[in-house]
């Protein structure tokens, strides 16, 4: 069975002028990415600031244009699609934002928020608009009351919940989260969550979660993808990535992340120095330059993804550790 | 360093582009420009009239001669002759010009040393009643036309009270005294508005910069108000009040042209009335040129301390 | 705000508004309005003075200076409301296509605005009436010209940042098309600065033309404006200082209606000034009557550093008084790692800075409680009492404070080491050069690998990480004895926060005892590795307290219990099958308005154990053995 979607080798450059006459330099924010989403599937994808995850989510659905590679949608080509077929398709990819103030409209009401799917592609109008609206509400926890209100009276959460319904809205098999509860309070994020998880099992989402927190992506996620500085570290299913990563990196992330049990951890790898200039990255893997295993040759090839067990690959060329 | 080079180039690109753009707008006015000069009171000009014209401009000639004529002329500061008397217009320009230019700085620097510190102290009181009444005058002050301000000047000081001259102007090397005198009013009235601006400014910015974190750290490591309010507050808040005023420098240019007027002060922009009374076309063109080159460097000059001032722009 | 142009809107813009109103009536009314034609000479009685016929007096030409008046406002606005108009539509289109397509269309925007900038206006005005010859038509032109630049500039930049904004990006995904979001999602969230640029450009309009008109060089005489009026009534001052006078205020007047409309437009526009500002001051004074002191409890113990009895905070805003801190009491022993632990709004970070005497001015008052310090001289002192002077001298060298966003909390325009030898300075009689030695050996010890060069570095050279190492070493300079970290790894990444952490666990392990520390945090995986005692808040108050283990183990409090239910916990364990997906446990509802009255536990309307006695009274804060406290009725049923 082919995936719902396909990412293939994908690269977001941003050029950036350095020194006056200076060659023109590029972030490299994405640097050959490839994964694969299937049917109904949650994937995780983490890393940390600069790591390049929020691009790639925008990327897919061609938010923003990239600089090489190939997208493919239930076997269409997102990016050289035209006007026409990319109108089509995002009836079918979604995404829900992280902020929560800044992803509505101030100066709409939430039904205009949420029909507003339904006009671009002239599904519903009037009264039947108004009905699928208030379904959505109800569905996501809302009353159907609220759609005459404006999105500065209600709390982070709700609107967030209302971010969610109009991303369901056009009935997408996929949806990119990214980062969606990031802003939220403890006590606020663990319903939303429970909001989208349900909704995945019950319409069958496809999902690409994009979160900094390791704790998060376990709990949403099938598979993860760890990213970091535009590459891929590692991808494995959820529970072989969590119980034995195969990556210093992946390592170094899971022993830093706080754990609410005190006297938890006993030992922790404390990763030396800071990220590394995505303008000039190090040659070859680019997390040696913090890497406790680094040796010369890491300096040497970008290490390929290798297969470490079922669905498990690592970018590492150590295959005597961990 | 990249920053200030890279700032002059584009200084001298835009003064080339102003240059040719000066040059082509006599060209671009539908019509025959020698004509166009001479129909002022709507009569129409003898022939021979517009014929001596278009030769003396020059305007027979193909136009990609006359715009090389023209840049290599600017090139050996020769601005053209006035229509009236003849004269290079280049000398009359560098005789005046250090006179508007002493008008100009004397106004931002009484603009600054009178709206600064009362915006400072308007941004610390916000809300009182020190607030309320200077915030008042201020908003009052921008609404004064410049001229106003220097006829109701002249009015008052000159013709009601007699305390000063009207107008007029003495050089520094014959009185210096005579010559502050004379400078006093018209350099006010410039600044009344122009302090009003900075007032603003410096009170949004002082109003900003209170809330700002580093101003709670500076408070945190137990520093005395008045470091703090210095050091951490009105040093920041000099950034936007310095691109404020960069961008008022054109209405602080265009004020001179009126209070030169209102004041009989002999600088390069009363000497631009005059010849626009007159339509004296070259002598306009050479002091619009001079004034708009005067404009970038001032610009120029502002973004420079701009880079001074934020170290964030010195290392982008 | 909820629409441009509600109710509340047009009442916040009132005054200004009607005034202009009112001038744009008398200009449409003028032929109505006026007693006299404008142009008609009556040289027998020039500069003749009031009388019932000529109510303002005749001008030197004997005409009627009323009706000049009022018909100058009609030059001078229609000249200006046109050009303005003009301007706007040219400057706009040009604006939003610029700043939404980018590329071509963007650089050819962009360097036209230059290039017209780069003539003073009043230069480039005079040009063209010096080709063209003065007029009205001439004005209109020039001024429309002169003015575009501004609008196109304007929308340019609010499109440029409203295009990023995640709304139209969710516009974008659903499939929309240029035009929808550009006219649907963009254009009705920059109204707002359009219209505050368009009075300004009626205003500098108005400006322009009576300068021009006033020089000679704008509208031709004898047609009436106020700029000519002044000219010719110059001449005469001596004689008729009144005819001068009239045409100024009643340029000023009308230029300053428009600038206070543009101002209450710009007010009523930013989001940030919300509420009146009287509200705000009522509020304040109520708050300042609140103050009443209670003499604490007690001595302090001698292992105390720090303790804070019955703190009480007010935050004061426009629309009311919010309870910050309500009734807060703790203490941190020597040595002792304290964490304080809530969500946004639950007064954690508001309890640090009311120790610190560093609450938010005016805004922030304590207004009841005491707050004792055991200083480094073995003195105790009462810190509410204390004046701005005697707090100064306590502020970092007795207790210094970190904050979350490295990067704002140094000022961006001095350089680090400046920074850290005036934090030296502040208590140390040290010269230059040894607190910058000082300060080096700081930044070394919090381990940054260049400390050298790092002083002669500015903020923004370093990462965030560096940054946060540079403000540990600036708090450190004077060794306090307490340290308040307000969320001072939450802006960080995990990596660099494990480092962070780390650098602290290290700092207090090297001379046992020297330092407490009062860790501000919302996130229980820090507590769990940092704290030693734990303090939970909610809605103001400590609901909350006990040693770490205990806290987690089994907390005494629904909240705290429902707090650590929410967060997701890592299994490690081959029992979570992802088919079966386990439920997180919540905590239904939101966070109170702590403005608003309220009878009863802050937590009772959230709480699935809330019994009615739960909504009467307040619970207090009671102890439950083993020097822990809960603020909970049924804390023996957990």
């Amino acid at each position: 069975m082919s995936p719902l979607l396909e990412v293939d080798d994908l690269v977001k450059h941003y050029p950036v002028r350095k020194g006056l006459f200076g060659a023109r330099k590029v972030v490299r924010a994405v640097d050959g990415v490839s994964f694969t989403i299937g049917k109904g599937e949650v994937v995780g994808l983490v890393g940390e600031s600069g790591s390049g995850k929020t691009t790639v989510g925008r990327a897919v659905l061609r938010l923003i244009e990239p600089t090489s590679g190939a997208v493919r949608f239930e076997g269409q080509d997102v990016l050289t699609a035209d006007p026409a077929t990319l109108r089509a398709l995002r009836r079918r990819m979604q995404i829900v934002f992280q902020d929560p103030y800044g992803s509505l409209n101030p100066r709409k009401r939430v039904e205009d928020l949420i029909g507003e799917a339904y006009d671009i592609h002239g599904i519903a109008a009037g009264s039947e608009r108004r009905d699928r609206v208030g379904e959505l509400l109800r569905l996501v926890g809302l009353p159907a009351e609220h759609m005459r209100r404006f999105p500065h009276e209600f709390s982070g959460g709700q609107r967030q919940r209302i971010g969610i319904a109009r991303a369901i809205a056009l009935d997408p098999t996929f949806i990119v989260a990214d980062e969606p509860v990031s802003a939220l309070d403890v006590s606020i994020q663990g319903q939303v969550l429970n909001l989208l998880a349900d909704l995945q099992e019950r319409l069958g989402l496809a999902m690409l979660f994009i979160s900094h927190d390791l704790s998060v992506i376990e709990y949403v996620s099938n598979r993860v993808i760890v990213m970091y500085l535009g590459r891929v570290m590692e991808i494995a299913p959820s529970r072989a990535l969590y119980s034995r990563p195969r990556h210093p990196y992946t390592e170094a992330l899971l022993s830093a992340a706080p754990v609410a049990e005190p006297g938890a951890k006993q030992k922790r790898i404390i990763l030396k120095g800071d990220l590394p200039s995505r303008t000039d990255p190090p040659s070859g893997c680019v997390f040696r330059t913090r890497c406790p295993y680094a040796i010369a040759d890491c300096a040497a090839v970008v290490p390929p993804l290798r297969s470490v067990g079922t669905d498990h690959q690592t970018a590492c060329i150590r295959e005597d550790i961990l | 360093m990249n920053y200030l080079i890279r700032r002059c180039l584009i200084s001298l690109g835009l003064i080339y582009v102003v240059t040719t753009l000066l040059f082509l707008a006599l060209h671009i006015v539908p019509g025959d420009p020698a004509e166009l000069l001479l129909s002022g009171g709507g009569v129409a000009p003898a022939p021979e009239t517009v014929a001596e014209l278009r030769d003396r401009l020059g305007l027979n000639d193909p136009l990609w001669k006359q715009y090389i004529d023209h840049l290599v002329r600017l090139a050996h500061g020769d601005l053209g002759t006035s229509f009236q008397d003849d004269h290079p217009v280049v000398e009359e320009v560098v005789r005046r010009l250090p006179r508007t230019l002493e008008l100009i700085l004397a106004a931002a620097v009484l603009a600054l040393a009178i709206g600064l510190p009362l915006g400072a102290l308007a941004a610390v009181r916000r809300g009182r009643a020190t607030d309320r009444i200077l915030s008042g005058f201020a908003s009052f002050n921008l609404s004064v036309p410049v001229f106003v301000t220097g006829t109701i000047l002249v009015l008052v000081f000159a013709q009601k009270l007699r305390w000063v001259p009207a107008g007029g102007y003495t050089p520094l090397a014959t009185d210096p005294l005579q010559h502050l005198v004379f400078l006093l009013m018209p350099a006010f009235a410039i600044s009344v508005g122009l302090a009003a601006v900075v007032f603003r400014m410096a009170r949004a910015a002082v109003l900003d910069t209170l809330e700002r974190d580093w101003v709670r750290t500076a408070r945190a490591k137990g520093l005395s108000p008045r470091r703090v309010v210095v050091r951490h507050v009105v040093r920041n808040a000099l950034t936007p009040v310095v691109t404020v005023l960069g961008l008022h420098m054109g209405s602080l240019l265009g004020g001179t042209v009126l209070v030169e007027y209102v004041f009989n002060w002999p600088g390069v922009s009363s000497l631009l009335v005059r010849a626009v009374e007159q339509r004296d076309y070259p002598e306009v063109l050479g002091v619009v040129l001079v004034v708009s080159f005067l404009f970038i460097l001032l610009n120029l000059v502002v973004d420079l301390l701009y880079a001074l001032l934020d170290p964030r722009v010195r290392h982008a | 705000m909820t629409s441009a142009f509600d109710l509340a809107f047009l009442r916040r813009i009132g005054w200004p508004l009607a005034a202009v109103c009112l001038i744009l009536l008398v200009a449409v009314l003028a032929p109505l309005l006026a007693p006299h034609d404008p142009i008609r000479m009556d040289v027998v009685n020039r500069l003749g003075t009031p009388n019932w016929l000529h109510p303002l007096g005749q001008d030197e030409y004997g005409r009627d200076i009323l009706s000049r008046l009022v018909y100058g406002a009609r030059v001078s606005l229609s000249v200006a409301l046109l050009s303005a108009t003009i301007a706007a539509c040219i400057g706009i289109v040009a604006g939003l296509i610029g700043g939404y397509f980018g590329g071509v269309s963007e650089l050819l925007t962009l360097r036209v605005v230059d290039i017209v900038l780069c003539f003073p206006p009043m230069l480039l005005a005079l040009l063209v009436v010096t080709m063209l010859g003065p007029g009205m038509e001439t004005l209109t032109l020039v001024l429309s010209i002169l003015f575009i630049p501004g609008f196109a500039r304007v929308t340019y930049g609010e499109v440029l940042s409203t295009k990023n904004q995640e709304y139209v990006e969710a516009t974008r995904a659903l499939g929309a098309g240029s035009a929808r979001i550009l006219f649907g999602a963009i254009l009705p969230n920059i109204v707002g600065p359009i219209l505050v640029q368009f009075s300004l450009t009626v205003a500098s309009a108005i400006v322009l033309e009576s300068g021009l008109s006033f020089l000679g060089l704008g509208v031709v005489p004898p047609a009436p404006s106020w700029g000519l009026m002044i000219r010719g009534a110059r001449g005469y001052m001596e004689q008729a200082p009144m005819g001068l006078l009239w045409p100024c205020l009643a340029l000023v007047l009308t230029i300053w209606s428009i600038n206070q409309l543009c101002d209450s437009f710009r007010d009523a526009v930013d989001p940030r000034s919300g509420g009146s500002t009287r509200g705000f001051w009522t509020n304040l004074r109520a708050v300042l009557g609140m103050s009443s002191r209670a003499a604490p409890s007690g001595a302090v113990a001698p292992e105390v550093v720090l303790a804070v009895e019955g703190l009480k905070t007010r935050i004061v805003t426009p629309t009311g008084v919010v309870r910050a801190v309500d009734d807060v009491s703790f203490q941190v022993r020597r040595g002792e790692t304290v964490a304080v632990v809530g969500e946004s709004g639950s007064g954690k970070s508001m309890t640090g800075l009311s120790i610190m005497g560093l609450l938010p001015q005016p805004a922030g008052r304590v207004i009841g409680g005491s707050v004792r310090l055991a200083t480094k001289d073995g003195r105790i002192v009462e810190l509410t009492d204390l004046d701005e002077p005697a707090l100064r001298k306590i502020r970092g060298e007795q207790v210094a404070m970190i904050f979350q966003e490295p990067m704002t909390s140094l000022n961006p325009v001095h350089k680090v080491g400046t920074q850290i030898v005036e934090a030296i300075q502040a208590h140390r009689a040290m010269d230059n050069a040894a607190a910058q030695a000082r300060a080096k050996a700081l930044l070394e010890h919090v381990g940054i690998p260049d400390p050298a060069r790092c002083l002669g570095e500015f903020p923004h050279q370093l990462s965030g990480g560096m940054r946060q190492r540079a403000m540990i070493a600036m708090a450190l300079s004077c060794e306090p004895k307490l340290l308040i970290a307000d969320e001072p790894t939450t802006a960080l990444d995990v990596t660099i926060q494990a480092q962070i952490l780390e650098l602290l666990r290290a700092l207090q392990r090297e001379h046992p005892g020297s330092m407490s520390v009062m860790f501000v945090t919302h996130n229980l995986g820090v507590v769990a590795e940092m704290a030693d005692r734990v303090l939970v808040m909610y809605a103001g108050q400590i609901v909350e307290e006990a040693d770490v283990a205990t806290i987690f183990a089994r907390p005494r409090h629904p909240y705290t219990r429902g707090l650590l239910d929410s967060v997701p916990k890592p299994s490690h364990a081959a029992d979570t099958d992802a088919s079966a997906r386990r439920r997180l446990a919540t905590i239904p509802g939101t966070v109170p308005n702590l403005a608003l009255d309220r009878v009863g536990c802050a937590f009772a309307p959230r709480c699935a154990m809330a019994l009615d006695a739960c909504r009467q009274g307040d619970p207090p804060l009671v102890d439950v053995g083993g020097g822990r406290r809960s603020r909970c009725l049924r804390w023996s049923e957990l």
